[in-house]
C-alpha cells in the first residue's frame, strides 16, 4: 500500500571509537540516558514525525538489536501495513548478493523494500545521532522547493567545520557544492547525516551508483557528489536544536550528562516530544538510609544507599552504603558495591564494582581529552581494585560467544 | 506450563470497597494504584503469567472502566492471544436483568455457558485484589497430589479484617473446621485463591442457576459441606497483602519500603507485570534530599522525601517537606509545601506553601485530580 514517506535507519555501524561498549552489540543499540538506546532517538523521532513505516538496515552485530527492535511495538511501530522491519543483507542466486559495501549500498540492496510501498520520499536517517528533530520540517522545505535531496545541516564553528561533511549553499540555501573535511572550510554548515530524497530520483542514482565499480557506495562520497553535478535541486535544512553524533566514548559521556538537564534541549520530559523505548518491566526504585543524590537519574528498579552525583543510573542498578558515583554513566544490572568510588566513568551492563575499589579519578568536566574509563559489559573489577582514568576494560568472553 | 488449568479473577468481589472511600469511588477494587506503579491487578495476573496459564477470564461488575483501560487486552501481560489468552466478562454478557452478583458462584451462572465450555479440566478462582507474588505450580502440584476437592490458598500472616475473611482450623481427623468472620483471626487464612476440578465448579454453578438462594462459593459450596468436601488448604508462606480501608492501604504501602517485603513480592523469578508506559528515569535535582523511599519512574524531585511511596511521573517542588505520603501519577507539589500522612490519587495538584497532614492511623486522602 503507497506511503508517503519511508524512512530507512542506518543501524549496521560497528562503532569501533566505542571500543568496550560496542565488543558486541551494534553502535545504535548501546544503552543511553537511563532508559533508552541510541536508536530510540532516530525512532522516536520518526514516530512523532508521522512516518510509521521504518526500514532499520542492520549488519555488525545484529542480535541485540534485533532483540530489542522486536517487532517495533514499544514505538507503536507495529503496523497492519508498514511498520518497522529489520533489514539485513541478504544472498541472491547463484553466489550473488554482499554485505553491505557501504551506506547507499545498504540502501540500494533493499530497493525492493521500499518499492513495496511506492513512497514518494525516502528519508535516510544516521542511526547513531542523538538529537530530537521534526522530519516534517526538513520535508516541508523540500517539497516547497521541489528538491530531489534535503540535507539537514548543524552550524558549526569554521575551525569546527574542518572535521565534517560541509555543504557550500546559494542565497537561496541550495547547494552548490559538498567538501568532506575541507581543509578551509567555505561555509560552516554540516551535514547531519539525515537526508530527505524524493525517492524517483534517488533510486536512480543508487541504481547508477551500483554499476559503477570504481564507486564506495557512500552517500556523501558518491551519491550526493553525483546529484550536485548531474545539476539536481538539492537543498539544505537548518536544524537548530541539539544534535550529538556519539560515535567516541566522550561524546557519548558528554551527551548522556546533556540530556540530565531536566530544562535542556534533549528533556527527557517534554510532553510534546516523548522519547520511545523497550524497557523491562521493573519494581520502583528504592532509595535507602544514606542515599544522597545530586542531579542525577536514577531508573526503576535500582537500590541506592549511596552518593550520586551528576550521573545517569540505568534500571536494575545497585548502590551500596558509602559508595560514592560522580560524573558517571551506569547501565542496566551494574552492582556497585559498599565503599566504592566510581568516577568520570562509563559502566556497561552487568559490571559489578567490588567493595572498596575505586574507577576513574577527576577530570576537568569541560575538557574535550578529558579521561573517562570505561568498564565492559559483565566485567567484575575485584574489591579494592584501583582502575586508572581512561582505562578500557573489555567485557568478557564466556564460552559460546564469539 | 500449566495449560490444564483456567484461571478466573474477580474484580469486583470484595467486601471492602466500601471501606476505602474515594479511592474506589473512581475504580473498582483491583484497580486500585499500588506499589508505585502498579494496580493490584497486576499481580493476580503476572502469576498466571508466570506459571503459563493462558487462559484467563476476567469477571467485570461494575465501575469498570478503569481496569479496561489499565488491562487492554492484555499484552502488557502476554495474555493477548490468537487462542485464548484473556477474555473480558462484563455484565452485559451475562444473564439479562441479572443485576449484581451476590457471590462468586452466581457471578459464575450469570455467564451462561462460560465455565461449561472451559477446555481445562481445572480452575482456578482468584480475586483481583490481592498483592501476592505466588508460584500457582506448587498449588496445582499440591491440589493434584492431595486430590481434594478443593484446594483454598491459606496464610498465617493474617491480611483481612476478621469479621468478613473465612479461617480453616486443622482438626485431629486431617479435616478442617471452617471459621467465617470470628471476632479474632484463627488458623489460617482464606486468601480467596482456590483450585477445583471443572466439574466440581461446574456443579456449583448449576445449583446457582436453579436455585435463587445458591450463590455464595463460601457460605453455600465450603461451610455446609466442610465436613463432606476434601479440602486441603495450601499453606503461603511469602507476603501477601489485602487492602481493607484507607488505613490498611497506608499500612501495607509503608511495608513495601522494607527490603525483604520488597524482594519477595518482586522476586526477579517471577516478575510483576504492568502496563508499559516508557516513562523517563526519575531527575534528583541538587536541592533534592530523599531517603527511605520506594520512587517511579517519571518524578522530577527538587525537595525533601521521606518515607514515601511516589508513583511515576509525580513533580516535588523545592523547598517541599514530604514526609509518610503516598503520592500517585502525576500529583503535582508546589514549591515550599508540607505533607505528612497523605494519600493523594491520581493527578492531585497541591498548592506551593501549603501544609497538610492527616495521622498514621488516619492518613488524609485527597480524591482524584483534586486541587489543593
Amino acid at each position: 500500500m503507497k506511503k508517503e514517506c519511508v524512512a530507512m535507519l542506518l543501524a549496521g555501524g560497528q562503532g569501533s571509537r566505542l571500543y568496550a561498549l560496542t565488543q558486541n552489540v551494534a553502535k545504535p543499540a548501546v544503552p543511553f540516558g537511563g532508559k533508552y538506546r541510541i536508536i530510540d532517538f532516530p525512532l522516536s523521532n520518526c514516530v512523532n514525525s508521522g512516518v510509521d513505516t521504518v526500514g532499520v538496515l542492520t549488519q555488525y552485530q545484529p542480535l541485540e538489536l534485533n532483540v530489542y527492535l522486536g517487532n517495533g511495538e514499544p514505538w507503536d511501530l507495529d503496523r497492519a501495513n508498514g511498520g518497522l522491519h529489520s533489514l539485513a543483507p541478504y544472498t541472491l542466486a547463484g553466489d550473488a548478493g554482499s554485505w553491505y559495501k557501504g551506506t547507499a549500498n545498504a540502501i540500494y540492496q533493499n530497493i525492493g523494500f521500499i518499492d513495496q510501498y511506492d513512497p514518494e520520499y525516502v528519508f535516510v536517517l544516521s542511526g547513531d545521532n542523538i538529537s530530537k528533530m521534526d522530519y516534517r520540517e526538513m520535508l516541508a522545505i523540500h517539497k516547497e522547493r521541489n528538491a530531489a535531496a534535503t540535507i539537514s545541516v548543524l552550524t558549526v564553528t569554521m575551525e569546527e567545520a574542518k572535521r565534517f561533511g560541509i555543504m557550500n549553499v546559494r542565497d537561496d540555501d541550495s547547494i552548490y557544492e559538498f567538501e568532506e573535511k575541507p581543509a578551509h572550510p567555505k561555509s560552516n554548515l554540516a551535514s547531519m547525516g539525515v537526508y530527505c530524497f524524493t525517492w524517483s530520483k534517488l533510486r536512480k542514482y543508487l541504481v547508477e551508483d551500483e554499476a559503477d565499480p570504481n564507486s564506495s557506495n557512500d552517500f556523501g562520497k558518491n551519491i550526493i557528489p553525483n546529484m550536485l553535478n548531474a545539476g539536481e535541486t538539492m537543498m539544505v535544512y537548518r536544524f537548530n536544536g541539539y544534535w550529538k553524533d556519539v560515535g567516541t566514548i566522550n561524546s557519548l559521556w558528554d551527551a548522556n550528562m546533556d540530556i540530565l538537564d531536566p530544562e535542556g534541549d534533549l528533556s527527557v520530559y517534554d510532553q510534546k516530544w516523548p522519547l520511545w523505548a523497550r524497557n523491562p518491566i521493573r519494581p520502583p526504585h528504592l532509595i535507602q538510609e544514606h542515599a544522597s543524590i545530586n542531579h542525577s537519574f536514577i531508573s526503576s528498579g535500582c537500590i541506592i544507599d549511596g552518593d550520586i552525583q551528576n550521573s545517569i543510573i540505568s534500571d536494575s542498578v545497585e548502590v551500596g552504603h558509602g559508595a560514592i558515583v560522580r560524573y558517571s554513566v551506569v547501565m542496566p544490572g551494574a552492582k556497585i558495591l559498599p565503599g566504592a568510588t566510581v568516577e568520570y566513568a562509563i559502566l556497561a551492563e552487568d559490571v559489578v564494582i567490588g567493595a572498596g575499589a575505586h574507577v576513574g579519578s577527576d577530570q576537568v568536566y569541560d575538557d574535550p581529552n578529558k579521561k573517562v574509563a570505561v568498564v565492559g559489559k559483565g566485567v567484575e573489577i575485584a574489591p579494592g581494585a584501583e582502575i586508572e582514568a581512561g582505562a578500557m576494560l573489555y567485557p568478557e568472553k564466556k564460552g559460546g560467544d564469539k | 506450563m500449566l495449560t490444564n488449568l483456567h484461571a478466573i479473577i474477580f474484580t469486583n468481589r470484595s467486601n471492602y470497597e466500601s471501606n476505602l472511600n474515594e479511592l474506589t469511588a473512581v475504580r473498582s477494587m483491583s484497580s486500585v494504584p499500588y506499589g508505585g506503579r502498579y494496580r493490584l491487578i497486576d499481580f493476580m495476573l503476572s502469576n498466571m503469567t508466570n506459571a503459563g496459564i493462558a487462559d484467563v477470564g476476567l469477571v467485570l461488575q461494575e465501575n469498570y472502566q478503569s481496569l479496561l483501560d489499565h488491562v487492554e487486552s492484555g499484552k502488557d501481560w502476554d495474555l493477548a492471544r490468537k487462542r485464548g489468552g484473556l477474555r473480558l466478562l462484563p455484565p452485559f454478557s451475562q444473564k439479562p436483568g441479572s443485576g449484581n452478583p451476590r457471590g462468586r458462584v452466581e457471578a459464575l451462572a450469570n455467564l451462561g455457558s462460560y465455565v461449561a465450555d472451559i477446555k481445562q479440566e481445572y480452575i482456578l478462582l482468584a480475586d483481583g485484589d490481592v498483592a501476592i507474588n505466588i508460584d500457582l505450580h506448587k498449588v496445582f502440584d499440591a491440589h493434584i497430589a492431595s486430590g481434594a476437592d478443593i484446594t483454598p490458598v491459606v496464610t498465617s500472616k493474617y491480611t483481612g479484617e476478621p469479621q468478613c475473611t473465612v479461617y480453616y482450623v486443622a482438626k485431629e481427623d486431617g479435616q478442617y473446621d471452617i471459621v467465617h468472620g470470628p471476632d479474632e483471626p484463627v488458623g489460617q487464612e482464606d486468601l480467596n485463591i482456590y483450585i477445583m476440578s471443572k466439574d466440581f465448579l461446574l456443579k456449583q454453578v448449576k445449583e446457582a442457576a436453579t436455585h435463587s438462594n445458591f450463590y455464595s462459593m463460601i457460605k453455600h459450596v465450603l461451610l455446609p459441606n466442610a465436613s463432606k468436601l476434601k479440602i486441603c488448604p495450601y499453606v503461603f508462606e511469602g507476603y501477601a497483602s489485602r487492602i481493607t480501608s484507607v488505613a490498611s492501604y497506608f499500612k501495607r504501602s509503608m511495608e513495601l519500603l522494607e527490603p525483604a517485603v520488597l524482594a519477595d513480592l518482586f522476586t526477579p523469578e517471577r516478575p510483576i507485570f504492568s502496563k508499559d508506559r516508557t516513562d523517563a528515569s526519575t531527575y534528583y535535582s541538587p536541592e533534592s534530599r530523599v531517603t527511605n523511599s520506594i520512587v517511579s519512574d517519571g518524578c522530577i524531585i527538587e525537595g525533601v522525601v521521606e518515607n514515601s511511596i511516589l508513583f511515576r511521573n509525580v513533580k516535588i517542588g523545592k523547598g517541599c517537606v514530604v514526609k509518610n505520603c503516598v503520592l500517585m501519577k502525576d500529583v503535582e507539589v508546589g514549591e515550599n509545601t508540607a505533607l505528612n500522612y497523605v494519600i493523594a490519587d491520581k493527578s492531585v495538584s497541591i498548592s506551593a506553601n501549603s501544609t497538610l497532614g492527616g495521622a498514621e492511623s488516619y492518613p488524609l486522602l485527597l480524591g482524584k485530580g483534586s486541587k489543593v
